[in-house]
């Protein structure tokens, strides 16, 4: 209790000492610090400045690429570990059967061709010839046999088995074909072998794929293979000379585990790492900021894979009034919110696919900014200020919601943006922001929501059948916002069953504008991706394809003259 | 004393019990599991792929059946393997049957907590002794009032603010310190000697951060305790017989006024394992801090359950050590158990 009683005399004797001296003692204090922050930046990185970076030299091979990522994976196995951190390590090292161009089109990886029968139930795969693991085992048509046995067997953790599910018959007819038949033509089908990467039969089949070593210590058939993983600290990938797909011109590519953002550009101030993902602040405030920085760093903005909507709960009242979700369309200012939470950083999009690729139609434009014809729009539904408190109303009731958001910054500032346009034209929103789990536990499963202010991913394959589908309703599945129509139902089914590139892109096309026409959402945008990566790699294209930068890194290279020495790596 | 010991060490059982049996309820009270993170709430994940994975996990049964599976386990001393990473044991290390061996979290988390708690507290007391001394000695007077001052500053300065500003001052406009991470990427190649220096490199800022924030505490608490101290009829007598100052101070006033820190210490003992979210993420450190906080994100029960196990048995295990340092050190409380 003593102790307790000084403590307090001590702070009263605190209050006592002279402001001014408190004043002094602060400054002399923090100036050191506050002229190191803003001081003379130039002084930085002497060696560094000291290179030109900009002259030009022929691709070599070689050098090392060092990123920083925020998460560590939790495995390799992708199919288990599912985070994107382990999509992005494990892309390197493993194959699939197809891949995405850099237009977004599907196309061989380990395969030459692939074939679909004529009743389209039937998908014919050819694997390249001579084929090999990194561990020089060939690798063939019984590895991605062994897979599939995998992905769908009842023991493997993975929430991605249904898609496979679907294959009611496997087979491999010879060690370069493999084939599966569906019960039903299955359109998303070649989406998914893109996405399932092949594991080496010879390493797995005694082993329990939930708990191997092996994806700690993985062996695949890409550019790359492991070479070391520390665990919180890096991933090292090195070149895998049995690469199926050729060889890769950097050398090595090491990920560094750094959780903080601010801490991840300091690194890169101080050229300790290549390349890291900026946010908008970094990429429109920072950068133009900063001339010392822009003359080693290169900036690349890429669209997103993600879009943000306003989702109505249809199955309340008034959302069900096609009037009223399209008088909200109307007032909301989707470019503000660009501009606003993404400093210019994005695009407005008017369907769920990317803009610029084949599924996304460019007829489509996003509702405007017109809170004259929301309000024209309202009226015919009933909503006018009848009692002069400047919020709407019908049959006595004002016109009241409330929007849920997780938590998410980007995510509350438009929700903001929004609550002041809706204002505008007499709707009162409020705003409630929730922590992912209840969000989902209390709120989406139950459906208990006026409005959610969410993301989905612009898909790469068109198919949106559990999102969109009336049939999609039950609790714990993707349509809890209850989107219920006939025609789009029909479309939906229609695009599972057309294998045809062509046909089925008249089909989505036709969706996307009922979707929009309908609005059950309110598409709001989709925000760049953007990256910085320092001036000695090269080869990456600019502007980036639909595909992103990412979709040739292995042109990349690093000329001898800037890469760096090995043993000064931080 | 012996028969206390043993009273004391029994009776850690049914608290131990007590303490995971609230720390599990409290953790199932939370809502969602690790079927519902924010990453998993993915188009081609199906619900019924989820309940599958729930049922693989036992989420989908009563929390008290869950509870009972966790403590069969645990009677074992097996803190089973994480959720999240599904392959990795939770504490310690694993042998499957071709000889790889999975290195457990905690065991790999836990030496680096420590390593960098105990560099600070080291830090923390060596300097935070001889400030609070002279600050006591000097009481009210200018040192005094600048050296509270400094350590008030140092107790309400941000700590990742602070952090930041080093990292830029002595890793982006200097080249002196490494910015961020444990070891460099060159480590192993390095001879022992290299390496140590590597490591304390990597460690300076952040021992430092958690030093600079940490010496309020024990310097003001030495501080008080010195003036209690010097107040007392015996440090009187010490004076009117005529030992010298020195003798005063340091034979008599600061060995009387450090008993209070025994106990800082016993308490400071659970506290050596958890590590600071902020610092860690901060200066990409892996350590308990971020692990425990991922988990908790992740709701990788058997990993939050573990490090609160662990947390757990070290403090009471710190309560006793302090208690009996408490009785090794101070007669009058020895005299106090006994009896």
């Amino acid at each position: 209790m003593m102790e307790i009683k000084h403590d307090q005399d001590q702070l009263v004797k605190l209050q006592f000492i002279k402001p001014a001296f408190m004043k002094l003692a602060l400054i002399a204090f923090f100036t050191p610090l506050m002229i190191s922050a803003c001081g003379d930046s130039s002084s930085s990185n002497q060696i560094h400045n000291k290179i030109d970076y900009t002259k030009n030299y022929p691709p070599n091979n070689g050098g090392t690429l060092i990123d920083a990522m925020t998460g560590e994976p939790s495995g390799l196995i992708a199919m288990i570990a599912g985070e994107s951190a382990a999509s992005a390590i494990a892309g390197n090292i493993f194959n699939s059967l197809l891949r995405y161009d850099k237009n977004l089109e599907l196309t061989g990886e380990l395969v030459e061709s692939w074939d679909v029968s004529n009743d389209q139930k039937t998908i014919t795969f050819h694997l390249k010839p001579n084929l090999k693991w990194a561990d020089d085992q060939p690798l063939t048509s019984d590895d991605v046999l062994f897979t599939w046995q995998k992905v769908t067997d009842e023991k493997t953790r993975t929430p991605y088995g249904s898609d496979f599910k679907l294959v009611t018959k496997a087979e491999t007819p010879d060690a370069n074909t493999f084939r599966v038949t569906y019960a039903a033509p299955y359109a998303p089908a070649l989406d998914t072998w893109a996405g399932l990467h092949i594991l080496p039969k010879h390493l797995l089949k005694d082993q329990d794929i939930n708990t191997t070593a092996f994806a700690r210590n993985p062996v695949g058939s890409h550019y790359y293979k492991l070479e070391k993983w520390k665990n919180g600290q890096f991933l090292k990938l090195t070149r895998n000379e049995n690469a199926t797909q050729g060889q890769a011109k950097i050398g090595n590519l090491l990920s560094r585990i750094i959780p903080d953002k601010a801490a991840q550009f300091l690194e890169l101030s101080a050229d300790n790492i290549d390349s890291m993902g900026l946010n908008p602040i970094q990429y429109a405030r920072i950068f133009p900021a900063r001339p010392d920085l822009n003359k080693n760093i290169a900036l690349y903005k890429e669209l997103g894979n993600s879009y943000t909507y306003l989702g109505f709960n249809l199955k309340r009242k008034p959302f069900d009034d096609i009037r009223v979700r399209q008088a909200i369309n109307y007032a909301i200012n989707k470019q503000e919110i660009i501009d606003g939470v993404l400093l210019g950083l994005g695009e407005p999009v008017a369907s769920p696919y990317k803009p610029g690729t084949r599924w996304s139609n460019p007829e489509l434009k996003p509702y405007p900014y017109d809170p004259n014809k929301a309000k024209a729009l309202l009226k015919a539904a009933g909503y006018e200020d009848h009692d002069g408190d400047g919020i709407l109303d019908k049959d006595g009731k004002p016109f009241t919601f409330e929007i849920l958001t997780n938590q998410n910054k980007e995510r509350e500032m438009t929700g903001v943006l929004i609550q002041r346009r809706l204002n505008e034209i007499g709707i009162k929103a409020n705003i409630r922001v929730l922590e992912w789990a209840s969000f989902l536990g209390r709120f989406i499963k139950p459906k208990e929501f006026d409005v959610v202010l969410l993301g989905w991913s612009l898909s790469l394959d068109p198919d949106q059948y559990s999102i969109w589908h009336s049939s999609q309703q039950a609790p714990g599945q993707f349509n809890f916002i209850s989107y219920s129509n006939q025609r789009v139902d029909k479309l939906l089914e229609a695009g599972r069953l057309e294998l045809n590139p062509d046909k089925r892109m008249k089909i989505y096309h036709e969706f996307s504008k009922i979707l929009l026409e309908d609005s059950p959402i309110v598409f709001l945008s989709a925000g760049y991706g953007l990256t910085a990566i320092h001036k000695r790699v090269r080869g990456i294209s600019n502007p980036a394809p639909p595909a992103g930068i990412g979709h040739n890194t292995y042109e990349w290279y690093i000329p001898s003259a800037y890469a760096r020495n090995e043993m000064s790596e931080h | 004393m012996l028969k206390y010991l043993v009273k004391r060490i029994v009776w850690m059982v049914p608290l131990l019990i007590g303490i995971s049996l609230i720390s599990f309820f409290i953790m199932h009270l939370a809502p969602g599991d690790i079927t519902t993170s924010e990453a998993s709430f993915n188009p081609k994940a199906s619900e019924e792929s989820r309940q599958k994975l729930r049922e693989l996990y036992s989420l989908d049964k009563p929390v008290i059946v869950q509870y009972s599976l966790w403590m069969k386990r645990m009677v074992t001393l097996d803190f089973g393997t994480s959720f999240a990473s599904h392959q990795r044991p939770v504490f310690w290390q694993t042998k499957d049957k071709d000889g790889n061996v999975t290195l457990g979290m905690i065991q790999e988390a836990l030496p680096i907590t420590l390593l960098i708690n105990v560099l600070s507290l080291i830090l923390i007391i060596s300097v935070a002794l001889p400030l609070g001394v002279i600050s006591a000695l000097n009481q009210n007077q200018l040192t005094d009032r600048s050296i509270t001052l400094f350590v008030f500053i140092g107790f309400a300065i941000p700590g990742f603010w602070l952090a930041l500003m080093l990292m830029y001052w002595t890793g982006v406009q200097h080249n002196w310190l490494p910015i961020s991470g444990l070891q460099s990427i060159g480590h192993e190649n390095m001879n022992w000697l290299a390496q140590i220096a590597d490591t304390l490199k990597h460690l300076a800022l952040p021992v430092f951060i958690s030093g600079i924030t940490g010496l309020a505490g024990i310097s003001l608490f030495v501080r008080n305790g010195m003036l209690e101290v010097l107040h007392q009829d015996y440090i009187t007598t010490a004076r009117s017989k005529g030992l010298s100052e020195k003798r005063v101070i340091y034979g008599h006033a600061l060995r009387n006024a450090l008993l209070p820190l025994i106990t800082i210490f016993g308490l400071s003992i659970p506290g050596l394992i958890g590590g600071s979210v902020i610092a860690e993420s901060i200066f990409a450190i892996p350590g308990m801090g971020k692990l425990f906080y991922d988990a908790v994100l992740m709701r990788d029960f058997p990993v939050i359950m573990g490090i609160l196990t662990i947390g757990a048995v070290l403090t009471l295990i710190g309560n006793l050590l302090a208690d009996v340092a408490y009785a090794w050190a101070d007669p009058r409380v020895r005299r106090g158990v006994v009896q």
